[in-house]
């Protein structure tokens, strides 16, 4: 059980950047690869400024700004310098390899008696169950927070953007801003993951961001399927079934290791487990859309 | 409200899986875990399995249970890997490499950790304000010492050609134990009158055009250094030097089975062999007394005779054959 609850957790540190990548794939069409360096950019920092024994909010404060930042560069060149938003993702997330390699100093920060949001609260001496109730608490405001805003008018104008740019345009709203601004709230939420995992896993290390996005893709895919399934139209229950994807994505690996399974087959059958989740639902529609 | 009725059978499907639990047979676990696949540093394994067998505790007379995983090179798996060991929880945890190290290290106080192909706690800053080390680590480490002498072997066998030999490298500006590395033989290449020339590399995608890049410079010598991205991309470098008649030194042996003509430093196998050692006693004694972390024993000097007599070097006495 106890790895469960771990995977849990983990799936839960994650699920700022599914929120995150949700907002920049979903809302705006944006495939946003710019997530691999903000999230390791959000370790990074918080490595460092945690070593350094910066207050907790200060430390989320500076992450939250630095990944919003790193996203408006994004959406900057590629509204403004009219690249492809794909390749200018993939710049940035490039060009913030170098930036955190520079902030860290070396490739691996352990954290070694700092301070954590994990030990904020103590509701019970059970340290996986106390981190757990942490966890849960910054994911619910993250996603009331998110959900909330997305149904403001700014929100419902950011939403509009990804719908139909040409006529959101027409009607006045400045679309290029709209991105920025989205994106910038993407790579902040994705940031934060970084900071919540770089805590969970005791470490931050400047190659953790490698490969991140494609966890990400496989939350924001897994809790589309289970929208499309249940036929969810409200936002903040899209919110909170993307949150579920981010946690089914890590309990699906820690299934495949607690298999057994040949090393050399570890994503293999975790890529077998997540289509298998991902794929039988759609079969179901099928089946009752013949009836 | 059809698609509704599917939930409880998912959820009732999880319940299931989740409170499965392997019986034991009362053998104890060994978890191993390494972060990356590497044909050089899986030879710590052989040697970490190899020296339980020689203490008696082997998978086949059934008393001993191995549990080996590889993230292969992905973090969240690395942390989810330690994480289901401690869950188990496992009787002792072996790692390879400095990042399994850490993650173990950061993951558990109670569970032995027997690192191996790690460094000093200290130089993976997995020391506190006090300087003291985490009680559960054990294993065998390596301090940057040997590199000095692994360096020296080029001005002492390498035929001299020009007033000042010229010796190529390629580092990892991300990895602590490679930059650390560059810094070190930096400054004693300066005492030695000899010219370095050293070049980042982040990932062996990129050490094709490094290696040339490097070798356009008509060096003398390529040193590779103890990096793990070096061990990835050895066969591109050792292809690329090849072609141009530079030899390759090392400070890691194993790499000489690959190709490079010779080196000083720690034998891998012997490396992992050494961390067995330790945990065979725990297994013994089931008690930590006398455990601490120990630098490596077993360093050879060792060359590759083929490649050797390729080069014209002549090797002194002193130094092994790999085969």
């Amino acid at each position: 059980m106890d790895l469960y609850l771990a995977a849990l957790l983990q799936g839960l540190c994650f699920s700022g950047m599914a929120v995150g990548i949700y907002l920049s794939m979903k809302i705006f069409n944006i495939p946003d690869i710019t997530t691999d360096g903000s999230y390791a950019l959000g370790g990074v920092i918080t490595g460092v400024l945690l070593i350094h024994a910066f207050p907790l909010y200060v430390t989320a404060l500076i992450v939250l700004i630095a990944g919003a930042i790193a996203g408006a560069f994004t959406a900057f060149i590629h509204t403004k310098i009219r690249i492809n938003a794909l390749l200018a993702g993939i710049l940035v997330m490039t060009a913030l390899y170098s930036v955190n390699l520079t902030i860290a100093g070396r490739s691996n920060l352990p954290l070694i008696g700092t301070s954590s949001v994990f030990d904020l609260i103590r509701l019970t001496n059970e340290p996986t169950i106390n981190s757990l109730i942490v966890i849960v608490i910054i994911s619910a405001v993250v996603i009331i927070t998110v959900g909330r805003s997305l149904k403001t008018d700014f929100g419902l104008a950011m939403r509009a953007t990804g719908n139909s740019e040409t006529m959101i345009r027409a009607l006045g709203v400045n679309t290029d801003r709209m991105k920025i601004i989205g994106l910038a709230i993407a790579n902040a939420l994705t940031a934060l993951s970084g900071f919540l995992i770089t805590q969970q896993q005791g470490f931050a290390d400047v190659n953790m961001g490698i490969g991140i996005v494609i966890i990400g893709l496989g939350s924001v895919i897994i809790g589309e399927t289970l929208i499309n399934w249940l036929r969810v139209t409200s936002i903040m229950l899209s919110l909170v079934l993307i949150l579920a994807g981010a946690i089914i994505f890590q309990i699906v690996l820690a299934v495949t290791l607690d298999l057994g399974v040949n090393p050399n087959l570890l994503k293999a059958v975790t890529a077998i487990l997540v289509l298998l989740i991902v794929g039988i639902p759609r079969l179901a529609f099928d089946r009752h859309d013949q009836v | 409200m059809k698609r509704y009725q599917y939930l409880p059978f998912i959820l009732l499907l999880f319940a299931v899986i989740s409170c499965h639990q392997k019986p034991k047979n009362g053998a104890p676990v060994v978890g191993f875990v390494d972060a990356f696949e590497d044909a050089t540093i899986a030879q710590a394994k052989t040697g970490f399995e190899d020296a339980l067998a020689k203490n008696g505790y082997s998978q086949q007379k059934g008393n001993i249970e191995i549990e080996y995983q590889n993230a292969q090179g992905s973090i969240p798996t690395l942390t989810q890997i330690v994480n289901k060991f401690v869950s188990e929880p496992v009787d002792l945890l072996a790692t390879s490499t400095t990042l399994a190290s850490v993650t173990a290290s950061q993951k558990t106080k109670t569970i032995p950790i027997f690192m191996m192909v790690s460094p000093t706690p200290e130089r993976a800053h997995l020391v506190d304000a006090n300087g003291k080390a985490p009680a559960n680590l054990f294993g065998t480490v390596e301090d940057l010492n040997y590199i000095d002498t692994s360096f020296l072997l080029i001005p002492k066998l390498l035929p001299k050609k020009n007033e000042q030999l010229v010796v190529g490298m390629i580092y990892n500006q991300s990895e602590p134990q490679s930059a650390d590395a560059m810094q070190r033989i930096k400054e004693l290449a300066g005492k030695l009158n000899i010219s370095l020339i050293a070049l980042p590399l982040n990932s062996s995608a990129d050490a094709q055009l490094v290696t040339r890049s490097l070798l356009g410079k008509n060096i003398d010598a390529f040193f590779a250094n103890p990096d793990n991205t070096v061990f990835s991309a050895f066969e591109t470098i050792l292809k690329a030097c090849e072609e141009r008649h530079v030899p390759i030194f090392t400070s890691e042996a194993g790499l000489v089975q690959r190709g490079a003509v010779a080196a000083f430093g720690a034998d891998i196998y012997q490396w992992g062999y050494q961390s067995g050692l330790q945990a065979a006693q725990y297994l013994r004694t089931h008690k930590v007394f006398g455990l601490k972390p120990e630098m490596v024993k077993v360093r050879k000097r060792v060359y590759n005779a083929a490649v050797a007599k390729k080069y014209n070097i002549n090797v002194p006495a002193g130094f092994e054959a790999v085969k």
